[in-house]
């Protein structure tokens, strides 16, 4: 399978009366966006903000991020089973516009938050130490604010939300269409079956990537895999390609891991990069994180198996999303990888991180012998003191104890979306001092 | 002219061998024994002023005392400087260098303080949180060497320079977990990882394998029709209000709530203090988090002797093992105290 990253380098976004790029900029038809996504019955009302990067601006309550991709190959259509219909993706040609991110903001009205919840929720910065800690205060950002419709709940409006992203990722892509790109990346990788001319000595090396945690109830009818949520999936096999072209979403509440960078995998980028050289790359396996011991088992005994006697791998790299049911799951899959031969590594943050004691800090909250590589992508739980901002995009929860959500306010970098990121992108190391 | 004083004990110090153990702290003006090396490494720019000589049971034995005692000896002598031992792997020596150099940093007026010690020494794991220990080897002969690593560390703490990752500057680590910007992606690394394992290279994790206690469980319960069953959870529930002020996530408390004479939970009366599980199925009926209904159930048919009369609650997420393990005890100590024979946990 071939695919071809078109990116378009925008330098610049705003608000215009038709939705073009031109010389880089990207101009968006603020009304026709509104109306397209006012198509679902589900929204009252959709308000559409700018932010640019060196703003002194946050946006808050941010429960996803998009990067604006359309296809341009004949036949293809944009995330499929979503904007498009049931076509595979993963192969021909995709526009990029590189540069610019859809950001999805929780906009209900009093939104019902705990007690000592933050009102502000998980934060964009677009200046300051969160924009230099973050990767969406580096982007121009579209963010949208959709007021729900009387009566629908929560479930409903979550699953409408990323709906929304993914229509708006791909319509605003679609401007980029037959610009000539700043960048092209191709991706190409044979069946299996096809390796040769040399591959076939490299180890080969499979990805086990987990993509739905069950530790939070799956929202029906959010897009997750082809347009599906699939909390009773089992490990399957899908190439490569498909993951960086739409076929895949984050689930929300998108914990450390956003549908951006699953769309620029960064682990999936590498083992691109080393295919021929090191490894070779034998694809991917999408698993997700059970919430009981049985079902972690039984998953993680799948994959394995998936990995050991369809694939062939020698090798396998892991990581997880969400928390600790999918840390423990991840672990169970090395740990039987391992055993069935297969050398592993994984990465993870550190969600159980005991910052102040060297020698029983549990940093990880499994203790498995086999599994003795472990890359550190740091804390999620340090500080941040984040300047105060003149604007805010979003609305702020109701909290009894919150800050001003315009002030200085000192945040864990949890809450900074972008500043982790549970597949490999960040440079962030926990070190002991 | 930084002024040095060196704590050594009581071989060191030349004055004995176990038979001078017991030796109360004295001082003595200028270097003595391994003070000798420590003159050396500072040459022109320093000088030991005082040498404190103690016995080592008579440390050991009144840490407290014997520290204060050696403070009030040194006080006279305004050093900018606090060196102990090296300790090599002697154990009363190493709990005296390290408890000497915590008194120096935060009893004499905030001076750096610097000791060595072999990884075994139980002074390690007693001060290394407090002070730098740097890493020696568990023989004497390795002094030479000891005293020129700890007397350069000195140099970058008195200099105020930063200081450097535990394995480049060869102390031991304080325990401070430090998120930093590396030259490579975790996706760059967890790659180059795997591939040295595959090609059987050595290759080093960047997480330890943490060391968990074992817990022997209790000895069943011989008669459950008369034992008094409690629940407790990590799921956060709590009244309304939230009155303990558990916290959301990274909790430090716990909360005992009364459940007498009450049948079933009425989700009126609770919340969910948790930020890690969807909670709209326990708010909605809280007897599915701490199943009350079901227990009085049982209570009624004869299958247990009694529900305990309260609750427990405390929120188990992204949380600190040591700071639940002391969670874990008092619950179980205030249970115990209660005569609660059996607990059934519930977690989400």
């Amino acid at each position: 399978m071939r695919l071809e990253l078109n990116t378009l380098m925008i330098r610049d976004i705003h608000f215009a009366d038709k939705t073009i790029v031109t010389d880089r900029v990207l101009r968006i038809n603020r009304e026709e966006l509104q109306k397209l996504l006012l198509e679902d019955p589900r929204f009252r009302r959709i308000d559409v903000e700018l932010a640019h990067p060196g703003e002194k601006c946050r946006i808050l309550q941010v429960v996803d991020v998009i990067e604006p991709r359309a296809k341009t190959s004949p036949g293809d259509e944009d995330f499929p089973g979503v904007v498009g219909g049931q076509v595979p993706v993963g192969r021909g040609s995709t526009c990029v516009l590189g540069g610019t991110a859809v950001v999805l903001s929780d906009y209900r009205e009093r939104r019902e938050v705990g007690k000592s919840t933050d009102p502000s929720g998980d934060i964009i910065d677009m200046w300051g130490p969160g924009a230099y800690a973050g990767i969406f205060g580096k982007t121009h950002n579209i963010v949208l604010l959709p007021t729900p419709s009387d009566g629908v709940n929560t479930h409903a409006y979550m699953a409408a939300l990323k709906i929304a992203g993914l229509k708006t990722a791909s319509y605003l892509a679609r401007a980029g269409k037959g610009i000539t790109p700043d960048a092209t990346e191709v991706f190409e990788l044979p069946p299996l079956t096809e390796i040769k001319d040399g591959f076939e000595r490299l180890p080969r090396v499979v990805y086990i990537f987990q993509i739905l945690t069950l530790q939070f109830d799956p929202i029906p009818g959010e897009p997750v895999l082809y347009g599906r949520n699939v909390p009773d999936m089992v490990p399957a096999l899908i190439h490569p390609n498909e993951v960086f072209d739409g076929a895949l979403t984050s689930p929300m509440p998108t914990l450390h891991v956003q549908t951006y960078q699953i769309q620029n995998h960064p682990i999936i980028k590498e083992l691109y990069k080393r295919h021929g050289k090191d490894l070779c790359f034998a694809g991917v396996i999408v698993t997700t994180a059970p919430n009981n011991m049985t079902e972690i088992e039984r998953i993680a005994n799948m994959a394995a198996s998936l990995a050991k006697y369809t694939v062939g791998a020698d090798g396998a790299v892991l990581t997880k999303i969400g928390g600790g049911a999918p840390e423990l799951t991840l672990a169970k899959t090395a740990q039987l990888c391992e055993r069935l031969g297969i050398k592993t590594a994984i990465a993870t943050l550190h969600m159980a991180a005991d910052i102040s004691d060297p020698k029983y800090g549990a940093t990880t909250i499994f203790s498995m012998p086999e599994v003795d590589a472990i890359v550190s992508m740091g804390v999620p739980f340090m500080r941040l003191t984040l300047p105060p901002v003149e604007r805010i995009i979003g609305r702020a929860g109701v909290s009894a104890e919150g800050a001003p959500v315009n002030g200085e306010m000192v945040r864990a970098t949890n809450y900074i979306k972008g500043t982790h990121c549970q597949i490999g992108g960040s440079r962030l190391k926990a070190i002991r001092y | 002219m930084i002024r040095v004083v060196h704590y050594v004990n009581q071989f060191f110090g030349g004055i004995g061998g176990e038979d001078k153990a017991d030796l109360p702290p004295r001082l003595v003006e200028g270097p003595v024994g391994p003070g000798k090396a420590v003159q050396a490494a500072l040459g022109e720019r320093g000088e030991v002023v005082a040498t404190v000589i103690c016995g080592d049971n008579y440390f050991a034995e009144n840490i407290e005392r014997a520290s204060g005692e050696v403070r009030e000896l040194v006080l006279p002598y305004k050093p900018d400087l606090f060196v102990a031992g090296p300790a090599f792997n002697a154990g009363r020596y190493g709990i005296a260098c390290g408890a000497t150099c915590k008194m120096a940093q935060n009893e004499l007026g905030i001076i750096p303080a610097i000791t060595g010690m072999y990884e075994e020494n139980p002074g390690v794991d007693l001060y290394r949180r407090d002070v730098y220990i740097i890493q020696t080897t568990d023989r004497a002969k390795g002094m030479a060497d000891a005293v020129s690593k700890m007397m350069n560390f000195a140099g970058k703490l008195l200099g105020k320079q930063s200081i450097g990752r535990p394995a480049d500057e060869g102390y031991f680590p304080r325990g401070q977990l430090v998120n930093e910007l590396v030259d490579l992606t975790g996706a760059e690394r967890v790659i180059d990882m795997l591939l040295s394992k595959l090609r059987k290279e050595p290759f080093e994790s960047e997480v330890e394998r943490p060391v968990y206690d074992r817990v022997k469980p209790a000895s069943p319960i011989k008669d459950i029709r008369s034992a008094t069953i409690a629940l407790v959870t990590d799921g956060g529930l709590v009244p309304k209000g939230n009155p303990d002020r558990i916290e959301m996530t990274t909790a430090t408390r716990f909360g005992r709530y009364d459940i007498k004479n009450v049948d079933t939970l009425d989700p009126a009366d609770y919340e969910v203090s948790h930020g890690g599980y969807d909670s709209t199925l326990v708010r909605q009926d809280p007897n599915r988090l701490v199943p009350v209904d079901a227990m009085r159930d049982l209570e009624r048919k004869g299958a247990i002797g009694k529900l305990h009369d309260k609750f427990y609650s405390t929120t188990g997420l992204s949380s600190i093992v040591d700071i639940m393990k002391k969670v874990g005890q008092r619950i179980a100590e205030s249970l115990k105290a209660e005569g609660v024979s059996g607990v059934i946990l519930t977690s989400t």
